[in-house]
Parts: structure tokens; C-alpha cells; sequence
């Protein structure tokens, strides 16, 4: 019904739009639900599918049809696109090959493409050589590669069109994410918070390459492209100027990281992107305090709403002022219409690192629910709805337990709750389904100096398995949740052996799906989260589940090849909260349950 | 209660019971600090002491958590992609562990350990790095943050060889 009416208005729409805005051929595809055109399936990042070809009465037959060995070893992020030419394109971790595959010859590689880039780039990524996939647009491919070249290709022949550089390596910057394209433009973050790089979110011509705006995360409001009088925070004008320098101890807003290098999201009616920025700089709360006193070090871990046109920011909430746990406020907004307190509102959802789900008014940026969807979370009590602050738990503050000091038992861990494994909603349901992680810590700052292109972090953190309930899987580092973002409560949860790391996927076949470390796919009913399908790919899932339909069938394709940091802290176990410094560890160590490998799995029903 | 001594080339542990009532500090300094100095020059010399190390394999963690776990994974133990280290060094002496971190080495296109050869942080810290790697290993140190032993603490205000992070050290002490 939704989307009819979408179809309707975007046909009308299209005239018009194409006049102001070169490109609305993104906008069109997404809306056909045959295919997956961007990496969070629409604009909105709902990761949801119309298609109900496979459902919950046989999903359970469901196999796989072909695979595909990527030939690159290490994590594979995001997922494959598919935009009704009969192939499938997908990309990998550094050295970044794009891959187009032939749907109907069993993944036959149609044209390779791989970059030339300089191998420095690999001890500067902080989490694996990880990359979260393409984007398209009007018979172009975009990428974002490891050394910060952004690069547009011809989806017919893979020839490249043109190249930019979005970034310099040798200082520490790095590229992990998806660009998105909205209009003409093609958008793209950057990664590097643990090097002291400024963070900046820059678009570019999609013809040409040519920078058209670039806003950054820190420093004086004409470089983050605020204005004090117009952006608003809460709801009101922030009015004070330079926040962005003044909430800095001297200078520190230069290496202020505030990286955003997770997911854009984009409302198409209120003309606005979305997004998240990572940490700020140090890990060492110490070192970002203002004549000693807590700073909130703006904008990092903040969620921005920018005009995509010209960079203008319309309004911010920063989630965590001063930083205590780097909690990297990167992750997806979700944009949801919702019913709260029987108005219907424009919402835009988190499950955000902290633990906290939240939900927002996406027009106005005002505060409407912030709950704990982990728990165990125990750095804040709450949040100030008020003020949009958290209710920080002084026992777990690092800053108050000072440098030096090992404070324990913080949950969650600085990986977050939920890391960069995207979210699905199901208007049908108006549930989220999340991947999450169920891992605490314990973090110790200690005084660090800035070095150009050296690591910037300045704590020493130990993990360990969130403490377990009642009828919780004992020693579990995961769990797969449906999240009522409204009521702002869990409705169902499934334990896993590890933290869930990749990309949820929901269907109006009544399924979700989600890939397990391990290297499961499985299928859960929507309503209840009973298991009723899985599939054990050859290596652990940090991809996203995606589906499309070709010729009249529906397909499910996902990259596994386990890596990125669930890669780097899970590899070799946690440590046992229970036993003393140096124990073995009693916890399950990823590394015995797969290796690398990357392979994307396309799965149907049989004939 | 076990102190271990590590000495490159050889090793030698001592495994003290002290069932003897003596002051741990008491027993340990002494032939602590004299078996540092004698063999400070030496790579991968290490003194682990109820999970307290020397202060240069304190410097050997404090580089290697900068450096080397984004891709060695946490406290030296590998991650999906690259080796431990504590094996590494284990396995390999001191001069091909140095010479690895100074070239490289490429095992496959993509897996690619860089070459530290125009990184003089990292070429300052190679000797604690692999100090650090073998208290892990032959010497039973754990997981985590190690402390400074503190009798070993006043080493730290001499100069010392490639301690460009010390101001840790020195908050340690400000904070001990």
C-alpha cells in the first residue's frame, strides 16, 4: 500500500525533481522491490524486502544455488547490489576488487576491476582492511578505496570514469564506507578516529569528481557548515558560535576525530542525509578536558541532518558529550514514521553504540525515547530528555576514575552494543532487528602523544562476555533482537555464541534474517524469532544479508569471511571475568570456529 | 610466588618458591635490578614478576597495543588475519623478528605485513616489542595492562633507548 503510493508520488515527482537535480535514478530504483539498489536495501536504511517469494511456510527449502570465491582473505563487509541487468555487483575488502557476476551463468565474472593502491594503507586501518560495499546511480558504480580514492565506474564495462581523492593515508586517513548518492552527488565520510584525524563528510559531482561541499565534524561553524542562529540542537537554535573549537581543550578539535565513517541515511521528502560521527580523538578523556573540567568536545559522536544540496546543517544531537569509553557514534539512523503519543511523527531510530536505543524527531532533531536495548548497559543510568543528556554512572566514568586507573566492568565494551552491522524495520511489524554484541570492559586511559599517521588512542581496554540473566546461553557474546523503537522494549531475543556482526534483514515473506560469526545464515519468523532456517557458509558472516528477484525468482546473496574487529578481538577469546589476570580463556575463541575467506552464497528456492 | 628472567639467546627462568618469609621486594630487587642491568643491551630481555614486568617490557606493550594489535589482535594473540606474535617470537629469533618488522613481508597480495623501517617509533621500540612477546611467552605473563615492578620504577629516569611513550610510565608513577 506504502509502496504504491511511493510509486505514484515518485512518478509525479520525477519531472519536476529532474529539473532541479540531475539524478533521481537511485531514488527510482530503490523503490522497485525487485532489487537491492543501495547497500541499506532503500534511503531510509530499512533494510526491508517486499518480496514474500520466500516465506515463512518454505523457507526451510531454501538452498544454495551458486558461490562465488572472492579470492581476498580478509573481512567482508556490506553486500551485493542488484539493479535489474541480470548481474550482480559486489566488492571486497583491500586491494577493493569490484566483481560484476552474470545472475543466470552461476556468478560468471562478467568484468573485474581491482585498483592500484599503495599498501601503506593497510597498517593505518584500525579494524581490518574492511570495506561496506558500492553504490549506484544512472549506469554508475561508486567506491570508496582503502586509500581514500573515491572512483566512479561504468557499470557496463567496468572501465573507470574518473577518480578523487578524498583523504591522505599517511596521516592516519582511511576510507571503510559506503558513498551514497543523493541527486548529482555522490557522498562520502571518512575513517581514522584513532589517529586524530578531523572528520568530514564531502560530496561530490557524480558526472565529474569535482568537490562540491565539505563539512567537518570539528572546529569554527563555517567548516562544519553550521549557523548558530538557523541549526538547531533540540529543537532550538544551538545560538552559541564555534562550539565546535570552544568545547576543546587548545587546538585539540584539529586531531578531534569525530570520524563518520558508518552508514548515510537520506529522507528524500524533508530533502536530508543522516548520519553519525565516530569518537573524539584520544581515548584519554583526560586530554580533552578544559581547564579541567569535562568538555563535550563538539561534534563527535553526534548525529548530523545536512541539506545534501550544499553541506548546511539543518540540526544536531550529540548523544555522548565528552567521551568517556569510545563510544563511536557512527551507527545508522534509521528513518521510521511512527505513531508516539497518537501524533504520527517523522522518527528516526538508533541502536546506537552506547546500548541505548533512541528515537528522534528527524525533522525537528528533538529527543522522544532513550532505553536500553543491551541490558547489561551500565555507563549511564538514563538520559535527560530534557537536556539530551545521559545520566553518566560515576563508578564506570574513566575520566573520574582518573589516568592510570583500570575502571571495570563498563558495559558495553568500546566495540559497542551494536557496531556497524546495519539494522532492518519492518513497517508491517514496526519492529527493528538488530545484530548486537553483549560485551563489556575494562578501559584505562593513559597520556598519549600526537604523532602524523600514528596511532592516537591513549587507553588500554581488556573484554570480557556481558554478565548473563536467567535463561541467557552462558558465556554468550551476541544476540539477535527485535527492538519496538517506540516503546522503546525488547520483544524477542536469541543468544548467540558470538557478537551477531552482520547486516539484519527483514521481509514481508514474515522473515528476518542474520549471519552469525561462525558463518550461519539463518531465517527467523519475524513475529516470534523461532529459528527456521540456517546455512553454514564456509566463513564467519560480517556482510549483510541482502535479496533481489531476477526473472521472476527471488534470490537471498550474502559475502561471508569473517575480519573487521569482531575479527581482531574475538579471534583469539575473551578473557574469563570469573578467573584472575592471565587465565586461559574458558569463552568460546572465534578463531575455532573459522578462518578467512571471502565468498559470496546466492541462495533460492528450487525449481 | 615465580619470577622469571628471560635473556635473549639463552633463557634463563628461576622459579623461586618463597615459602621463606622474606619481603617479595626484599628478595627480588637486588638480583633483579642487577640481572637488567647486566643484560639491559640484550634484545628481548624480560623480568616478569607476578604478572609486574621491567619497565622496557612495559614499553613493549604500551608500543605494541599502539602499533601492532590492529592487526596482531589484543595482547599479542593473532587475529583472523595475522599471526601471534608470541609465537613469532618464539619461533623466530630476534633478528629475523627485527628484520620482519623493518622490510615486510608480503604473504599474499592483500595479506601484507607493512615494513616499520621509516617509522622511528617503531624501530626505538622493536627491542621492548620483542621483550614484551617473549614475557608473554616464556614467561607466563598475562593478558592485559601489565605493571611497572616497582623497585625497577627509578630506571625510567635515566634515559633510555627509544622510550618516546614514557610519559606513561611517568603518569604510573605520578599515580602510584
Amino acid at each position: 500500500m506504502l509502496r504504491e503510493i511511493g510509486f505514484a508520488m515518485t512518478a509525479a515527482g520525477l519531472m519536476v525533481a529532474s529539473l532541479a537535480h540531475a539524478n533521481q535514478n537511485q531514488l527510482e530504483l530503490q523503490q522497485n522491490p525487485e532489487y537491492w539498489a543501495t547497500q541499506l536495501g532503500n534511503y531510509q536504511g530499512n533494510r526491508y524486502s517486499e518480496l514474500d517469494q520466500i516465506n515463512r511456510d518454505n523457507v526451510g527449502e531454501l538452498r544454495s544455488a551458486w558461490q562465488f570465491s572472492t579470492g581476498v582473505l580478509r573481512g567482508h563487509e556490506g553486500g551485493p547490489l542488484y539493479v535489474g541487468d541480470g548481474r550482480l555487483y559486489i566488492h571486497t575488502p583491500f586491494p577493493n576488487k569490484v566483481f560484476a557476476l552474470d545472475v543466470e551463468d552461476e556468478g560468471r565474472v562478467v568484468w573485474s576491476y581491482e585498483p592500484d593502491q599503495d599498501s601503506r594503507v593497510i597498517p593505518v586501518m584500525c579494524c581490518d582492511t574492511v570495506n561496506r560495499g558500492l553504490a549506484y546511480a544512472d549506469g554508475r558504480l561508486f567506491l570508496g578505496q582503502s586509500d581514500n580514492t573515491l572512483i566512479a565506474l561504468d557499470a557496463e564495462t567496468g572501465e573507470l570514469l574518473w577518480d578523487v581523492s578524498n583523504g591522505d593515508h599517511t596521516v592516519g586517513e582511511t576510507n571503510t564506507m559506503s558513498p551514497l548518492v543523493v541527486h548529482d552527488k555522490v557522498i562520502v565520510g571518512i575513517s581514522g578516529g584513532e589517529y586524530g584525524i578531523r572528520g568530514h563528510m564531502t560530496a561530490y559531482d557524480v558526472e565529474t569528481g569535482e568537490q562540491v561541499w565539505r563539512g567537518y565534524s570539528t572546529g569554527p561553524d563555517d567548516e562544519v557548515l553550521i549557523d548558530p542562529e538557523t541549526t538547531t540542537m533540540l529543537g532550538e537554535p544551538i545560538g552559541e558560535a564555534d562550539l565546535g573549537v570552544s568545547t576543546w581543550p587548545e587546538g585539540e578539535w584539529e586531531r578531534g576525530g569525530g570520524a563518520p565513517w558508518g552508514w548515510i541515511t537520506y529522507d528524500p521528502e524533508l530533502d536530508l542525509i543522516y548520519y553519525g560521527t565516530g569518537n573524539p580523538g584520544t581515548w584519554n578523556p583526560e586530554q580533552r578536558t578544559k581547564d579541567g573540567e569535562p568538555a563535550d568536545n563538539k561534534w563527535a559522536i553526534t548525529v548530523f541532518a545536512r541539506d545534501p544540496n550544499n553541506g548546511e546543517v539543518k540540526w544536531v544531537y550529540q548523544k555522548v558529550p565528552f567521551d568517556e569509553w569510545d563510544y563511536d557514534g557512527v551507527n545508522e539512523n534509521q528513518l521510521i514514521d511512527v505513531e508516539f503519543e497518537g501524533e504520527q511523527r517523522k522518527g528516526l531510530a538508533i541502536i546506537d553504540r552506547t546500548g541505548f536505543g533512541f528515537l528522534l524527531d528527524r525533522e525537528s532533531g528533538e529527543l522522544l525515547v532513550a532505553e536500553k536495548f543491551a541490558p547489561e548497559t551500565n555507563w549511564a543510568d538514563s538520559y535527560d530528555m530534557e537536556t539530551g543528556r545521559p545520566n553518566v554512572n560515576e563508578q564506570y566514568s574513566t575520566y573520574r576514575q582518573g589516568v592510570g586507573v583500570n575502571t571495570t566492568d563498563i558495559c558495553p565494551t568500546a566495540m559497542g552494543a551494536k557496531n556497524m552491522q546495519p539494522t532492518a524495520f519492518s513497517p508491517k511489524t514496526g519492529l527493528i532487528y538488530a545484530g548486537i554484541n553483549r560485551i563489556c570492559m575494562n578501559y584505562e586511559p593513559f597520556e598519549t602523544e600526537y604523532i602524523a599517521g600514528q596511532p592516537y588512542v591513549g587507553a588500554t581496554l581488556t573484554m570480557m562476555p556481558a554478565p548473563a540473566q536467567d535463561g541467557d546461553m552462558e558465556g554468550r557474546l551476541g544476540s539477535f533482537i527485535a527492538w519496538d523503537p517506540v516503546a522503546g522494549e525488547t520483544v524477542w531475543e536469541i543468544d548467540e555464541r558470538f557478537a551477531v556482526w552482520s547486516g539484519a534483514l527483514a521481509t514481508a515473506g514474515d522473515l528476518a534474517f542474520y549471519g552469525t560469526l561462525e558463518g550461519h545464515v539463518k531465517a527467523v519468523d519475524i513475529e516470534s524469532g523461532e529459528e527456521l532456517w540456517r546455512f553454514k557458509t564456509p566463513s564467519g558472516i560480517i556482510g549483510n544479508v541482502n535479496t533481489f528477484m531476477h526473472e521472476g525468482k527471488q534470490y537471498l546473496a550474502v559475502l561471508s569471511g569473517v575480519g573487521g574487529w569482531a575479527g581482531i578481538g574475538l579471534a583469539a577469546g575473551l578473557e574469563d571475568p570469573e578467573e584472575g589476570l592471565g587465565a586461559v580463556s574458558a569463552f568460546s575463541a572465534l578463531g575455532d570456529y573459522t578462518k578467512l575467506g571471502g565468498v559470496l552464497t546466492v541462495f533460492a528456492l528450487p525449481d | 610466588m615465580t619470577v622469571f628472567i628471560g635473556v635473549s639467546g639463552r633463557s634463563l627462568i628461576l622459579t623461586a618458591v618463597l615459602g621463606l618469609g622474606l619481603p617479595l621486594a626484599g628478595f627480588v630487587s637486588p638480583a633483579v635490578a642487577d640481572e637488567h642491568r647486566v643484560t639491559g643491551e640484550a634484545p628481548g630481555a624480560f623480568v616478569v614478576e607476578d604478572d609486574r614486568v621491567d619497565p622496557n617490557t612495559y614499553e613493549g606493550y604500551i608500543a605494541y597495543t599502539r602499533v601492532c594489535m590492529a592487526c596482531h589482535g589484543p595482547d599479542g594473540l593473532g587475529s583472523s588475519f595475522a599471526p601471534s606474535l608470541i609465537r613469532a617470537a618464539e619461533r623466530r629469533g630476534w633478528a629475523d623478528f627485527a628484520g620482519t618488522i623493518a622490510a615486510g613481508r608480503e604473504v599474499q597480495p592483500g595479506q601484507v605485513m607493512p615494513s616499520f623501517a621509516d617509522d622511528p617509533y617503531v624501530l626505538a621500540n622493536m627491542e621492548n616489542i620483542f621483550s614484551y612477546m617473549r614475557a608473554r611467552g616464556e614467561g607466563g605473563l598475562g593478558r592485559g595492562r601489565p605493571k611497572i615492578i616497582e623497585s625497577m620504577q627509578e630506571e625510567t629516569e635515566a634515559p633510555q633507548e627509544g622510550a618516546e611513550s614514557d610519559e606513561a610510565v611517568h603518569d604510573e608513577k605520578a599515580d602510584g
